[in-house]
């Protein structure tokens, strides 16, 4: 074989690795080309012709989705942790998601083939499998489906007798990981989670500040920036408007009222998990327990947690360094490190 | 961790990855696959009866129970082990069970008599049907197609009415629709509902349309009322007589208007009989009421868990199908109509019933069944 036409093999066989976190708030992609992206998942299709005209393109994402809502049939296609409804339109945003999150990696010149090992929440592995594959049929080569809390746990190489606690917008997945791949038994699924905390936030102040004007995306922008249990690290005050006029609004109460609303269902499930666990193990697991996702950005949670699941022995809670991109970035380390045998073309 | 053990960690996950993507790829297999395997299962049934013709003519020329253990009981036997082959039910089924066991083993190994063949009593299935410990359906491999969600009550008849005035029948919509589209999504299984709008239609009515469209499983959703109004209860039934006076007074409640005539329900009493269907209604509600109860009691941390219970509702018993009714939760508890009257809730509830469903469509194999009976006494459902 010539060089040319070694180089040309080559290139043919060129392959994008990419690891995908597609969350119900968020999703990353890691690339092994080192580029690494997130989105917000929001996906908007123009109402009609003239919102068309006026978005200037035919799908919107993220950020730039929710500020067009108004002209937009928004999704957010993973709501509650599975793909919303089942219709057509939300099967049809995981595509455009994925799709975009790959173009945002991959420079337009690289036609390499994409590999990609997706993590997903829990609840969605378990009912949205083959619906994700067909989503990814079209933009890759070859897949891997994977929940999100193990793609976490084998990022950060947390394989066994370990636990990692993936607190996302929709739900909080729990998974203990015990040298092989998790099963059903060794996972749970909680609601309550980031979502469910905008909800009671806004119940909250709607409560005790009747007259002020807001929105739930303000009531998000408030808890991603302030959230926490226990005490309090200063008074929580923002600027909320009343009948137009922007007014300073202690909230302090409520955040915490509101982020604390979560903590029992996240005690019990994990002292429930692990109950079911080897006793041999179960001193060892309460011992290397990993918070990931958006919802571990809470202040005082691990403190909080250790203390209440400290009651049934010595516990030690570690906080992922990146919880934007722990699970995108432990999707890509099995992508990198899957054998060549077990990709097969979809 | 040393390296080399890592490596061996990270290799027999990575394997295992592969094997669980795998088994997705093979649960959707290309539309000509579909056909052939559609064609396969129809053919099943007939298959399998030719085969056991096949095998009993073959078997009595064989000792029974080869591997008996001296004193042990054949039944017992079988009911300990869960992974019970199906060459000892056969062994069941070409055996005169009424001899005593210690009779047989002072005859020891010596050929029993053999059974002459006998195509009509192939058909009987009473001795198959004594090893209650074995799922049915996996012995004759059978899948499931078509699900039937069936919202209960509509139109004029409201069924119970919360104080605020939520009424049971669109509560009970809300969440079988948005159960329907959960399950539409793991693009295995037809989906059909009873109604799918305000429309009143009878127990008669429900009945027929699950058998005439051939379900593989019913589920008919309710919301309770108790007189107790703090109390909030979740439960599922399947057909059985009643255990409880409150059991029964609720069959009552739910049966009022079930246009069923008695001619046809003693045909319909005969399959009471039906071990198939009543093992795995058994295990169907008890993978829902597991999901539900242990999710809701997260909402409602005084939920009582009312269990499995037995119950004669005429929905149940008329459905050829496997078939549960799952009282959901209690309405007459204000908390709780304020909870079921948002969207939000409903769909946390069509999800846990999805989980108890999907937990028990991937229960395959063969295993113990475990149904349970709980008979506690919460109260009577008011008119």
């Amino acid at each position: 074989m010539t060089k040319k036409s070694a180089t040309k093999a080559a290139e043919k066989n060129k392959k994008l690795l990419v690891g995908i976190d597609l969350g119900t708030s968020r999703s990353a992609i890691s690339a092994d080309n080192g580029n690494k992206k997130w989105v917000e998942s929001y996906v908007g299709w123009p109402r009609d012709f003239i919102a068309r005209k006026v978005v200037g393109k035919p799908v919107l994402f993220g950020e730039e989705a929710v500020a067009h809502r108004l002209s937009l049939d928004i999704y957010r296609p993973l709501k509650n942790g599975v793909i919303k409804e089942g219709t057509a339109r939300d099967e049809e945003a995981v595509k455009e998601l994925i799709r975009h999150l790959l173009t945002l990696v991959r420079p337009d010149s690289d036609d390499a083939k994409v590999r990609a090992v997706v993590g997903v929440p829990a609840e969605s592995f378990k009912v949205n499998k083959v619906a994700l594959k067909k989503a990814v049929a079209e933009f890759a080569e070859s897949l891997l489906v994977v929940s999100e809390p193990f793609a976490v746990a084998y990022g950060v190489e947390a394989l066994d007798n370990a636990m990692v606690i993936d607190i996302g917008a929709g739900t909080v997945d729990f998974c203990i990981m015990h040298g092989t791949v998790p099963t059903e038994d060794d996972q749970r699924t909680v609601l309550t989670a980031g979502d469910y905390i905008d909800q009671q936030l806004e119940n909250f102040l709607r409560e005790r500040y009747p007259e002020a004007d807001f929105t739930i995306n303000m009531v998000r922008r408030f808890k991603e920036e302030y959230s926490f249990v226990g005490e309090p690290p200063s008074e929580v005050k923002v600027e909320i408007p009343v009948e137009g006029k922007s007014t300073q609004h202690d909230i302090t109460d409520e955040m915490r009222r509101a982020c604390e609303s979560i903590l029992p269902a996240i005690v019990e499930t994990t002292l429930e998990l692990i109950a079911k666990f080897d006793p041999e193990y179960q001193d060892t697991i309460r011992e290397n327990i990993i918070l990931a996702g958006g919802g571990s950005q809470i202040r005082g949670l691990a403190d909080y947690l250790e203390q209440a699941i400290g009651e049934y022995g010595p516990t030690t809670i570690k906080t992922v360094e990146d919880p934007l991109f722990s699970g995108a970035d432990g999707a890509l380390a099995l992508a990198r490190e899957m054998p060549e045998e077990y990709w097969t073309d979809l | 961790m040393a390296n080399a053990e890592t490596r061996k960690l990270k290799s027999a996950i990575l394997q295992g990855v592969y094997e669980e993507n795998l088994k997705i790829a093979e649960r959707a297999p290309s539309p000509s696959r579909r056909r052939f395997r559609r064609y396969c299962r129809r053919a099943r049934i007939p298959v399998f009866l030719l085969l056991l013709a096949a095998v009993a003519l073959v078997l009595p020329r064989f000792p029974p129970f080869p591997e008996q253990r001296p004193g042990a009981e054949p039944a017992a036997v079988a009911a300990q082990d869960p992974l019970l082959p199906w060459s000892s039910i056969l062994a069941n089924y070409t055996t005169p069970l009424a001899l005593p066991p210690a009779e047989r083993m002072i005859r020891g190994p010596a050929p029993l008599p053999a059974v002459p063949f006998d195509a009509g009593r192939l058909l009987d299935y009473d001795l198959l049907l004594n090893s209650r410990s074995v799922r049915l359906s996996s012995v004759f491999g059978l899948g499931i197609k078509t699900i039937v969600i069936d919202p209960g009550h509509g139109g004029k008849d409201p069924g119970a009415i919360g104080s605020r005035g939520t009424r049971e029948k669109d509560i009970v919509l809300a969440i079988g629709l948005r159960l329907r589209d959960l399950l539409l999504q793991n693009g295995r299984y037809r989906v059909l509902m009873t109604r799918d709008d305000d429309s009143f239609l009878s127990l008669a009515d429900r009945v027929r349309f699950a058998n005439r469209q051939q379900a593989d499983l019913f589920i008919s959703l309710h919301i309770n009322a108790l007189p107790q109004k703090e109390s909030n209860v979740t439960e599922t039934f399947y057909f059985g007589p009643p255990s409880d006076l409150y059991t029964l007074r609720l069959a009552e409640q739910e049966n009022r208007g079930s246009e069923i005539k008695t001619g046809d329900f003693r045909n319909m009493i005969k399959k009471i009989g039906d071990m198939l269907k009543e093992q795995e209604s058994a295990t169907l509600a008890t993978t829902i009421q597991h999901s539900l109860f242990s999710n809701m009691k997260k909402y409602d941390k005084n939920i009582s868990d009312a269990g499995i219970k037995i119950a004669p509702f005429v929905v149940l018993l008329g459905v050829d199908a496997p078939s549960v009714l799952v009282e959901i939760s209690c309405i007459t508890k204000e908390e709780e109509e304020l909870s079921l009257s948002t969207p939000g809730y409903r769909d946390r509830i069509a999800l846990f019933l999805e989980e108890g469903i999907t937990r028990y469509l991937s229960q395959r194999h063969f295993q113990v069944v475990k149904g349970e009976k709980n008979d506690k006494k919460i109260g009577n459902k008011s008119g």
